[in-house]
C-alpha cells in the first residue's frame, strides 16, 4: 500500500531521462522511481545482513598481513596480464 | 559519517587474528544500520579473488556474504577512475588508488583499513580497526 508522500528535487536531465524511460515502458515516472528504490535499496533486509555477518563470524580463514593481501591481489592482475601477453603455445 | 571499508576489514572478520573482533564490531554496526560504512565493487572483487585463491584458508562464500552485508556497493565510475589517476601516492598500488578515487568521487573522507599505505592517501583519513577510540567514533 502506498501511504508515504515524498517530494524530491531532480535535475532537468534526470527528469527528461525518467520521462523518456516511462514513455518507453508505458508506465509512470512515479512507478519508475518506486521500482528503482526497490531494486537499489530493498533487495536485502536487515535480517539478511545480520545472517551474513554471523556466517562471516563462523568462517575460519588464515591470517595474511595487509602487504600479503596486496601482493595476492596484485598477483591476480599480473597473472591476467601474463595470460594475454605470453605467446600461445601451438 | 560515511566511511569506506577496505577489503582487509571484511577478510579479517573471517580469519583468526587480533583484528577479528574489532572488524566484526564495525561490520555489526553497518549490518544493524548504526554506521554508514560503504564499500565498492572493486573491493568485493579483491575479496572474491582472495577467497578463490585459497591462500587465506577456507573462506568459501565470503564474497557473497560480504556482498549481502554491504550492498548497495559504490560503483567504480569514470569519474572515480579519473580521480584515481591523479592520486599522488607512490606507496599505493593501482587497486588502492582506485579505492581512493572512489572515495573522492563519492565525497568520502575516511577509510577503515589495516593497510598503512593509505596513510599517504591525499584527502583521506585512515582509521585502523585496532584503534578503539577512532573505531568507536565511527560506529558509536
Amino acid at each position: 500500500m502506498l501511504k508515504e508522500r515524498l517530494q524530491v528535487l531532480v535535475s532537468v536531465e534526470q527528469r527528461r531521462c525518467l520521462e523518456l524511460e516511462a514513455q518507453r515502458r508505458g508506465t509512470s515516472v512515479a512507478s519508475l522511481i518506486r521500482e528503482a528504490v526497490d531494486a537499489h535499496f530493498c533487495r536485502v533486509s536487515q535480517a539478511d545482513r545480520l545472517r551474513a555477518l554471523e556466517e562471516i563470524r563462523a568462517t575460519r580463514g588464515r591470517f595474511l598481513t595487509a602487504d600479503e593481501l596486496n601482493r595476492l591481489v596484485g598477483d591476480e592482475h599480473d597473472g591476467q596480464l601474463d595470460a594475454v601477453t605470453q605467446p600461445n603455445p601451438r | 559519517m560515511t566511511f569506506f571499508v577496505d577489503a582487509n576489514v571484511l577478510i579479517y572478520s573471517a580469519v583468526s587474528s587480533h583484528y577479528r573482533e574489532p572488524c566484526l564490531e564495525i561490520l555489526g554496526a553497518i549490518a544493524r544500520g548504526d554506521a554508514e560504512g560503504r564499500t565498492s565493487t572493486a573491493v568485493l572483487e579483491e575479496i572474491w579473488h582472495v577467497e578463490l585463491s585459497g591462500r587465506a584458508g577456507a573462506l568459501h562464500g565470503l564474497a557473497e556474504r560480504a556482498y549481502t552485508l554491504m550492498t548497495p556497493l559504490l560503483p567504480v565510475t569514470d569519474e572515480a577512475f579519473r580521480l584515481a589517476l591523479s592520486v599522488d601516492a607512490p606507496a599505493l598500488g593501482a587497486n588502492d588508488r582506485l579505492h581512493v578515487g572512489t572515495c573522492m568521487a563519492h565525497g568520502i573522507e575516511v577509510v577503515v583499513t589495516a593497510d598503512q599505505g593509505f596513510d599517504a592517501a591525499p584527502g583521506l583519513r585512515r582509521v585502523d580497526p585496532l584503534d578503539p577510540g577512532a573505531r568507536h567514533k565511527l560506529v558509536g
